[in-house]
């Protein structure tokens, strides 16, 4: 019986110390807002036609820029909400593990902008509005990955649709039947927009009552 | 069987909600006030209680600053804390080794 009383105790223990290196900040709210703005700039960017590559990877970065900067004040908002620290030590080890895969595709974007103006146009175009989209998508599949190790569900699982979907388009490349505008909107809008969205759904209908931003 | 360990085991750490804490904290560098209460579904009442009791035993300390104009009160294991709780668990492991058919 003692045996049992002391494994036990040993399980509640290690069950907490688990839970209290986890991130705690809610999601849904999060998810929401980044793919409602993927969406948007999905569509506006096939209403404004922007389908030469500089326009184009300047246009998305722009963009992930205005998501993550709105993603943050929603977790700073949430944090100040529940009297919490903003830069706790959970929210560290989230940004840490997101922050290599996202610096790469902000570096990839940034270097292509610059030399995609010298490039073979053809070749341009590919690299920026095949290459880049896909390999971003891949790149924040990764970041997911990584952040999903100290989110409490689901996390890894949305990275990993990142990735297999971003693979498979490698694999496929841009269809004849499909125009290159819509084809590259459609990536960012599909996987940044519609996918954000569909997980932030999930969220919602899963985690009633803490998701209020 | 030898009830030395048992006799041995902290009565400060032991106790359920003291325990929680402390695991908590062994795995964090510092929680807030409120992430503990959450967490561990605790009263605020109870949670100051064991705390101030952890706090008396030299196991946490405490500070106390402003987020926002708004308090913030924030919780971390101290040394001796981090000794008594790794002594506490050392403990319980050798009660299980003990009572494990050979």
């Amino acid at each position: 019986m003692e045996t049992n009383w002391a494994a036990d105790h040993l399980q509640t223990i290690r069950t907490l110390m688990e839970r209290s290196a986890l991130y705690r900040r809610a999601l849904a709210p999060i998810m929401t807002f980044a793919g409602t703005l993927g969406v948007l700039a999905a569509v506006f960017g096939c209403l404004l036609k922007i389908d030469s590559p500089r326009p184009f990877i300047l246009y998305w970065m722009a963009v992930g820029i205005v998501a993550f900067s709105g993603s943050l004040l929603l977790v700073r908002r949430q944090a100040l909400k529940d009297a919490e620290a903003f830069w706790s030590p959970p929210t560290r080890r989230v940004a840490h593990a997101l922050m290599p895969p996202l610096f790469s595709g902000f570096v990839i974007g940034v270097v292509l902008h610059v030399h995609v103006a010298t490039a073979d146009p053809p070749l341009g175009r590919v690299l920026s509005m095949l290459w880049l989209p896909v390999g971003w998508v891949v790149l924040y599949g990764c970041a997911m990955c990584a952040a999903g190790f100290f989110t409490p569900r689901g996390l890894r699982i949305f990275g990993w649709a990142f990735i297999l979907g971003g693979c498979g388009l490698f694999a496929v490349g841009i269809p004849d039947w499909v125009s290159r505008l819509y084809f590259a909107h459609g990536i960012m809008g599909g996987f940044f927009g519609a996918l954000h969205l569909a997980y932030g759904a999930y969220l919602y209908l899963t985690e009633k009552g803490k998701n209020a931003a | 069987m030898n009830p030395e360990p048992f006799l041995q085991l902290d009565r400060v750490i032991h106790e359920k909600g003291r325990l929680a804490i402390m695991s908590m904290l062994a795995a964090s560098p510092e929680l807030s006030f409120t992430e503990l209460r959450d967490t561990l579904e605790m009263t605020d009442g109870n949670l100051t209680t064991h705390i101030r009791t952890l706090q008396e035993a030299g196991y946490i300390s405490i500070s106390k600053s402003y987020q926002n104009n708004r308090p913030l009160t924030t919780c971390s294991l101290t040394a001796p804390g981090r000794k008594a709780f790794a002594g506490y668990i050392g403990l319980l492991e050798e009660i299980l080794q003990q009572t494990k058919p050979r």
